[in-house]
């Protein structure tokens, strides 16, 4: 411990002796820690967008459906809406917000033309809890009740149907016995979306209309529940798995969108690959910076051998000395990494690439997400490489020869 | 007491194809409390005597004993611990530490020694008035003269009261009034705590400060002349 | 060989660990650049091409607005004989007519909305990639014949198979009732959920008298034999067609709108990246020089006083950078090179790469793409920084002055 006191002292002091290269490799340093943490948050935070915007506008983060529904989504494959033990589960703590969907093909038809689309039949009020629907009506108003008579439709939808609010269209479907199902809207509401497939491709009634027209009352095709993290659903999905009944499956959102899914895995491992190309474009400037100031230095290396200090000193006086180097970077690296973050926390505007984001899922503001696991990953992966890196230039200075480091001219 | 033995020390280079002959079967002994001056042309072979004896050099045989133990076969460890304790050292040039003041530079073999800091600092303090230095504890090596240097780097060698000093051309750098100066310090301390100087040099004024002048040639001991200093 | 060229190269390897750390960090930037940008070039390659190949070929001749709106009546008229006239003047047999209306698509159980596309079953293999992903019966032949073709997924949705019949229910584009029943020929599985979910194909022949368009349809598919000589057809087809102000001449990039903002997006994101490794490069080279510089001030001072000019100098500096920044250059593009050729061979795939790749189109299988401009794009840029990170270090030599500098140690 005294030892390395000593070593810490000579080491900092050391540092300053040459402080145009120190604070050049400073800014090295500096500039690859914020890269790694600021480019980090970008990405979490475009993948963390991405999925929100997805899971959050619609499916929820774990949903309840009958278990042949995901390879044959259709209006006979139901399940009972909720009671009993599973209704005591949806009201526990756990679950933050819960609704009932029936979901089903359909087509729409105006005076003037027709489309496909998914028919969603909702109950407003937990639709207001779960899904951007209701807050994105920007003409008309909202569904009121399970049982409203209205259609609301995407703004999209409205253009290519050539109709408007007020008018009446008509959807056609089929009931689980695949008899035709048709029933008149009158269109009381109309959404936009961020996602402009969303405005194409949905429209709401109310459940128990729905139901009514598709002839299966007291069935849902989904219900979509959302829980505090969508992070960890693992809990959510355990205790609303043993609730369920037997013709039900409980499925968290990777699974209902498989590439959703993929995303956080395969973000996890391009973050990692990040901070070590960054350490590694960093790390040849670091070894040379150490070898340059265990070059310089070989005189009074050969000096403290000579009088008695031993190799292992000399060795920990480099790396000391390397990992102060890194220690500063790494402070001002996070603090201006931090600093950015605040300065992008209201997001930052993609709108000029944004027709190209909408390809992508993405939404054209893009809010960075600096999480502390990456930050510490990024600090702790830059210390430990750091020190890797500086064994080398550490051991070769240690290992001089004090009469031949002497009398070096 | 014997403070330094040497019993028929060889000691051979490579330089390229030639082989130098550093020290040929060198036997000698130094008192403790002796005042040595080891005295040769360049390529004589002093310097490799006193890096053979401070335990920075390996003989390729013979041995070495210093204060009455055996050095030539010690570890590497084993010799930085004895130099650290036993022995102090004075160079030509670059003896200090230049990113520490004078104090620090003093303070840190002790500090190594693991010496608690009250007395470090008292003991670095004393020694810098011993040698003349007092005012100048906190200034940088690279802010004084070559003779203050050279006196800090004395005050280091001397501070942890070690029986022997080695001194490789102390007073290359220096000019006559430096190299008086730093003589009478030596003679002082050689009187005052009877510690062991041995000195490589080939400068006469030095030579006429020494009970002893051992002359060296090719290695070998050409001449071992007892006289009363100046 | 000038003296210069030798002083600056001598001088470089004066410290050789100092200057193989320093290429070293261009070597790796540079591998690092082009194996990437080479993986990206392979990537948008392939997804343009698949995706235009897919459906919407290069270039398409619509009734304007059809391409924003689709609607039914927004027509090309005797859209064949069109198309035989394009095939005749553009010397090219990849030219086909389509049309396009909407329908509800119904088996005996099921029933789904669909896109219904008439087309000629001579010429669409030729633009399309579709008729060549049948994975069971056969492609379309009778341009008039009741048949039609589906996707795999829809075909599972609908439960029906080969010979089964499907009844198509939809609109003319006069309002009309449009109602037909083709016999399932051919299922089509292109891996693309998003496709096998929504392909439905019928001859045209068959499509005008089921939808009473006569002999219109909505566009002619045109497929360049080259993605370089789109340009070259557009503007031909734009002559061919210069009286016609009924019809409209469109390119990819609207046909697909996003695809190139998407494939820009990412580009530009990568170059952030791509940029924090060159600033980092750039820092190693400040240094590395600099130091150079400083440790040779005594020569500098030597040589100045021999009457050399700080100008003079300053060049010998950088022409040792340019030098390094050329080793670099060159190692860094032959091994970046060499590891994207293998990959342009045998290719590579990403562990969760599946369901991205197939949102996208593109195959979970990466090619890269080595080219003249994938090679030295990066490598160039990371040249240049080189150079100018050498100017600092050069411009430090006029405030040299030469007894000064003789008497520094």
């Amino acid at each position: 411990m005294r030892i390395l006191l000593i070593t810490a002292r000579l080491a900092w002091r050391n540092l300053w002796r040459n402080h145009r290269r120190t604070v050049i490799m400073l800014s090295a340093i500096t500039l690859g820690v914020w890269a790694m943490i600021a480019m980090t948050a970008m990405i979490r935070g475009m993948v963390d967008g991405m999925i929100l915007d997805s899971i959050e506008t619609l499916p929820g983060h774990v949903q309840i459906r009958h278990p042949g529904y995901s390879d044959d989504p259709s209006i006979e494959k139901t399940v009972a809406e909720p009671s009993g033990a599973l209704l005591q589960a949806l009201e526990g703590p756990e679950v933050v917000a819960w609704t009932t969907r029936v979901r089903a093909v359909a087509v729409v038809t105006s005076e003037r033309d027709s489309r496909g689309v998914s028919l969603l039949g909702v109950i407003p009020d937990g639709e207001r809890a779960l899904s951007f629907i209701a807050d994105d009506i920007v003409e008309g108003r909202f569904l009121e009740s399970p049982d409203d008579p209205g259609i609301v439709l995407g703004r999209k939808l409205v253009e290519r149907l050539e109709t408007k609010l007020g008018r009446r269209v008509v959807v056609m479907s089929q009931d689980p016995d695949n008899e035709l199902a048709d029933r008149g809207f009158r269109i009381v509401g109309i959404f936009k979306s961020k996602l402009s497939a969303y405005e194409d491709g949905f429209v709401f009634a109310g459940q128990a209309t729905v139901q009514k027209m598709l002839r299966i009352p007291g069935r849902v095709t989904e219900i979509a529940v959302l829980g505090d993290n969508y992070r960890d659903v693992g809990g959510l999905t355990g205790l609303l798995g043993n609730a369920v009944p037997a013709d039900a499956e409980v499925l968290p959102w990777f699974e209902l969108d498989k590439y959703l899914g993929s995303m956080l895995p395969m973000m996890d491992g391009f973050v990692l690959v990040w901070i070590v190309v960054v350490f590694l474009a960093l790390s040849f400037g670091l070894v040379n910076t150490l070898v340059m100031a265990v070059f310089e230095r070989v005189r009074e290396i050969g000096l403290m051998l000579a009088l008695g200090m031993k190799p292992a000193m000399i060795m920990s006086q480099v790396i000391i000395e390397s990992l102060l180097l890194l220690v500063i970077g790494l402070l001002i690296g996070d603090l201006l990494a931090w600093l950015t973050m605040q300065w992008l926390a209201d997001g930052l505007d993609l709108s000029i690439v944004a027709d190209g984001l909408d390809r992508f899922g993405m939404s054209t503001t893009l809010v960075p997400a600096l999480q502390a696991r990456d930050v510490v990953m990024a600090n702790v992966t830059v210390l430990i490489l750091g020190f890797l890196a500086s064994l080398s230039p550490a051991w070769r200075a240690s290992r001089y020869n004090p009469i031949e480091a002497i009398t070096k001219v | 007491m014997t403070a330094v033995k040497c019993i028929e020390v060889c000691r051979t280079f490579k330089q390229g194809d030639h082989k130098v002959i550093g020290l040929d079967h060198v036997s000698i002994e130094f008192a403790e409390g002796d005042f040595v001056c080891l005295s040769a042309p360049s390529g004589g072979g002093k310097t490799t005597l006193l890096n053979a004896i401070g335990g920075l050099d390996t003989p390729d045989s013979g041995e070495i004993y210093v204060a009455g133990k055996r050095i030539d076969n010690m570890s590497k460890g084993d010799l930085a611990d004895m130099r650290l304790h036993n022995i102090g050292f004075v160079f030509q040039a670059y003896n200090l530490i230049p990113v520490l003041t004078a104090q620090e530079n003093i303070e840190f073999v002790m500090q190594v020694q693991g010496v608690p800091a009250a007395e470090r600092s008292k003991l670095s303090l004393d020694i810098l008035k011993e040698v003349g230095l007092e005012g100048l504890a906190n200034r940088r090596p690279g802010k004084m003269s070559g003779g203050q240097q050279q006196r800090v780097a004395v005050a280091r060698a001397i501070v942890s009261r070690p029986a022997l000093v080695l001194a490789d051309e102390p007073t290359a750098n220096l000019d006559s009034h430096a190299t008086e100066q730093l003589m009478e310090l030596f003679v002082e301390l050689n009187t005052r705590h009877s510690t062991t100087f041995v000195m490589a040099t080939h400068d006469q004024r030095v030579m006429n400060y020494a009970r002893r002048v051992i002359k060296m040639l090719d290695g070998r001991i050409a001449g071992d002349i007892e006289q009363d200093p100046v | 060989m000038s003296i210069n060229f030798r002083l600056a190269w001598r001088n470089l390897w004066r410290q050789p660990r100092r200057t193989w750390l320093t290429a070293g960090a261009m070597i790796f930037s540079n591998m690092l650049i082009v194996f990437m940008i080479s993986v990206q070039f392979g990537m948008y390659r392939t997804m343009i091409d698949n995706t235009l190949r897919s459906f919407s070929g290069h270039i398409q001749v619509q009734a304007p607005g059809f391409n924003d709106d689709q609607k039914m009546r927004q027509i090309v008229p005797d859209v064949a004989q069109l198309a035989a006239q394009l095939r005749t003047e553009l010397q090219l047999d990849s030219v086909s007519a389509r049309a396009i209306g909407f329908a509800l698509v119904s088996s005996a159980e099921r029933s789904a909305p669909a896109q219904v596309i008439g087309v000629e079953p001579e010429t669409e293999p030729l633009v399309s990639s579709m008729p060549g992903l049948v994975s069971k019966g056969s492609y379309l032949v009778d341009r008039n014949a009741a048949e039609v073709v589906i996707g795999s997924v829809l075909a599972r949705n609908l439960k029906v198979d080969i010979g089964d019949e499907l009844t198509l229910l939809g609109n003319g584009p006069d309002g009309s009732f449009a109602a037909a029943v083709p016999v399932i020929t051919g299922i089509i599985d292109s891996g693309i959920p998003d496709i096998d979910r929504a392909l439905v194909q019928v001859p045209l022949g068959f499509f005008q008298d089921t939808f009473s368009m006569g002999t219109d349809g909505h566009s002619v598919v045109i497929l360049a034999p080259e993605f370089t000589a789109i340009e070259q057809y557009r503007q031909r087809t734009s002559a061919i067609l210069a009286d016609r102000d009924d019809l409209v001449v469109l390119d990819w990039d609207p046909l697909n709108p996003g695809l190139k903002e998407a494939l820009l997006a990412d580009f530009v994101s990568a170059w952030l990246m791509y940029g924090v490794l060159i600033v980092l490069v750039a820092f190693s080279v400040l240094n590395t020089q600099l130091m150079s510089v400083l440790e040779r001030t005594k020569e500098f001072g030597i040589i100045m006083s021999l009457g050399l000019t700080p100008g003079r100098l300053g060049r010998l500096v950088i022409l040792e950078a340019a030098l390094m920044g050329l080793l670099g250059l060159v190692l860094g593009v032959m091994l970046g090179g060499l590891v994207a050729w293998y990959f342009s061979i045998y290719g590579f795939s990403l562990p969760g790469m599946e369901n991205i790749a197939s949102r996208y189109n593109v195959p979970s299988r990466l090619y890269a793409d080595v080219s003249l401009l994938s090679l030295l794009l990066g490598p160039s840029i990371v040249f240049v920084a080189t150079l100018m990170a050498s100017l600092y270090p050069a411009l430090r030599l006029h405030w040299l002055k030469p007894v000064d500098a003789m008497r520094a140690v």
